[in-house]
């Protein structure tokens, strides 16, 4: 049997009033791919901020291989998630190589640092290239690239994305995900939250369909794609 | 025309002088801003601390230059991290709105001040004699430069030299630097951004000890001394809040202009100068020379 690595219990996120997620579970295996999606408004990021410590949760728990997960933004990057956040955020005003080195914030083995770079090379070439180059100079889908790789040199156990897809071209996009397949299958779990449906399910081996924060369904993503209601609200066909 | 020639090099040189103490604080001034964006008034309480430590240290309890420095350096520093923690972090973790920041850091000042004038006196107070070298330098053409304006150029080089080299070149330095791009995703990075404030009020503090001595031994002390640092202020408002090289950089302008406006004009008309070139920058370029964001400024 699988490990189970994060599970989430009943969590619940307020804002003010309004109840952004609402008891909402989630399981994520060793080396499995998990996405969830839903439309905008969803709850679906409120969920990655909640998990990363920046968003402060109303409710219910969060553990990572069997422990609670600290409620601290850095101890939460050290106890080995790290997040590509919604809309890159890469840090413009310092070069490639500095983003990268940023990543590796919390680790000391400069050895293991090093491996890492020529990993993240291995994935995207072009961050190679554009080493001594200013973030900013970055095309969109160069500076997706760049913040994965800058996720990555955290070394993490599990590796988050909160909409990758956003604002890229279509072949980019393709690219992208390509590329988190073999991030996962070189032993990184992914969990990946998407209002790119099809995409997500493509790519994932598990999803959760949150609507207005809470869960609305959950299942292997192959079923999922097949599934009639999904097809008509998410995946823009009629069956 | 040799009485003109002699008077701007002169007028030069205290320029320079007085710029270099104006850059230690107005580079403290602009790290804070970098992080938190919002103008930190108590600045000036830090750099009176500095200056009265340095002082007491001197003199009541008989340390070197040194040790009463470093002891000055450290007071400054520590002050400005309990600043942080007693009157910044409850108001950051409440709202987002930087004006209740700028509004607290003014009774802060408020409160540094009075607290001088309540235990140690309103009178005006001068660092011993001895604790520079006091020796003029006659230069060419009756120019002359004094041992504490080398010394003062000197340390503020210095000290600038290793605040860029902190910045550019260490750990903490890359994380300072990023989360003046943006602090929430440097949290994301691993760094444990409380930490991060702290050090950085902690840098500014060091900075304005070391511009509060200065302006100590320049003019004298007392409780009010860190009014000065609206001169501060306005060179990193000139040069781009925000900016260190920016801040460097407006603070030299700030000094060249005021000297040479009392050599030439009067010394009277100083901060006449001073203020106008603050309004004909807010006019001709907000942002600054380095500045690169036109939000509002406060």
């Amino acid at each position: 049997m699988e490990k189970i690595l994060l599970e989430a219990q009943d969590i619940t996120v307020n804002y003010g009033a309004i109840k952004a997620l609402s008891g909402f579970s989630l399981k994520l295996m060793e080396h499995e791919i998990v996405s969830v999606i839903g439309a905008n408004g969803a709850g679906k990021s409120t969920f990655m901020n909640a998990l990363m410590g920046m968003v402060r949760i109303t409710g219910g728990k969060f553990f990572l291989e069997g422990s609670p997960l600290s409620s601290k933004n850095y101890k939460i990057v050290r106890s080995g998630l790290s997040l590509v956040p919604e809309g890159r955020r890469i840090f413009t005003p310092l070069t490639v190589e500095e983003n990268l080195r940023i990543g590796a914030f919390s680790r000391k083995n400069r050895n293991e640092i090093r491996d890492d770079y020529d990993w993240i090379f291995s994935l995207f070439p072009i961050l190679k290239e554009r080493l001594k180059q200013y973030a900013g100079t970055l095309s969109g889908g160069e500076q997706q690239m760049l913040a994965i790789g800058r996720a990555l040199m955290a070394k993490p156990k599990i590796l988050l994305l909160d909409e990758p897809s956003l604002g890229l071209a279509p072949i980019i996009i393709q690219n992208i995900f390509k590329e988190l397949k073999r991030i996962n299958e070189q032993g990184v779990s992914i969990l990946l939250v998407e209002q790119n449906a099809k995409q997500a399910l493509l790519l994932s081996h598990r999803a959760y369909v949150l609507q207005t924060g809470r869960l609305l369904k959950e299942g292997f993503s192959r079923d999922l794609l097949e599934d009639s209601d999904i097809k008509a609200a998410y995946l823009g066909q009629s069956s | 025309m040799q009485f003109t020639i002699s008077t701007l090099f002169q007028q030069i040189i205290n320029g320079l002088s007085l710029g270099s103490v104006y850059a230690l604080i107005a580079v403290g001034y602009s790290l804070v801003y970098s992080i938190l964006l919002f103008s930190n008034f108590a600045h000036g309480g830090f750099l009176v601390v500095g200056g009265y430590a340095c002082y007491y240290l001197l003199t009541q309890w008989g340390y070197g230059v040194v040790i009463s420095m470093t002891g000055a350096l450290l007071a400054s520093g520590i002050t400005a991290v309990l600043t942080e923690f007693s009157a910044y972090k409850p108001i950051r973790e409440r709202t987002p709105i930087t004006l209740y920041l700028l509004i607290a850091s003014m009774g802060v000042n408020i409160i540094i001040e009075n607290l001088f004038v309540v235990t140690v006196g309103g009178r005006v107070k001068a660092l011993p004699q001895n604790t520079f070298p006091t020796g003029v330098f006659n230069l060419a053409g009756g120019v002359t430069m004094s041992a504490s304006d080398i010394i003062s150029l000197v340390t503020a080089v210095v000290f600038l030299g290793l605040l860029q080299l902190f910045l550019s070149k260490t750990r903490w330095g890359l994380a300072i630097r990023a989360a003046a791009c943006d602090i929430r995703t440097a949290g994301l990075m691993g760094i444990n951004v409380a930490f991060l404030i702290s050090l950085v009020f902690f840098v500014a503090g060091i900075l304005a000890a070391v511009g509060g001595i200065f302006l100590s031994v320049r003019y004298s002390l007392y409780p009010q001394l860190g009014s000065i640092t609206t001169k501060a202020f306005i060179a990193a408002v000139i040069g781009g809040l925000g900016s260190l090289p920016g801040a460097v950089v407006g603070s030299l302008i700030l000094g060249l202009a005021e000297m040479l406006t009392a050599g030439f004009i009067s010394s009277q008309m100083r901060d006449l100068v001073v203020y106008s070139l603050l309004v004909i920058m807010l006019l001709i370029r907000p942002a600054g020379f380095f500045g690169k964001k036109i939000n509002d400024k406060i």
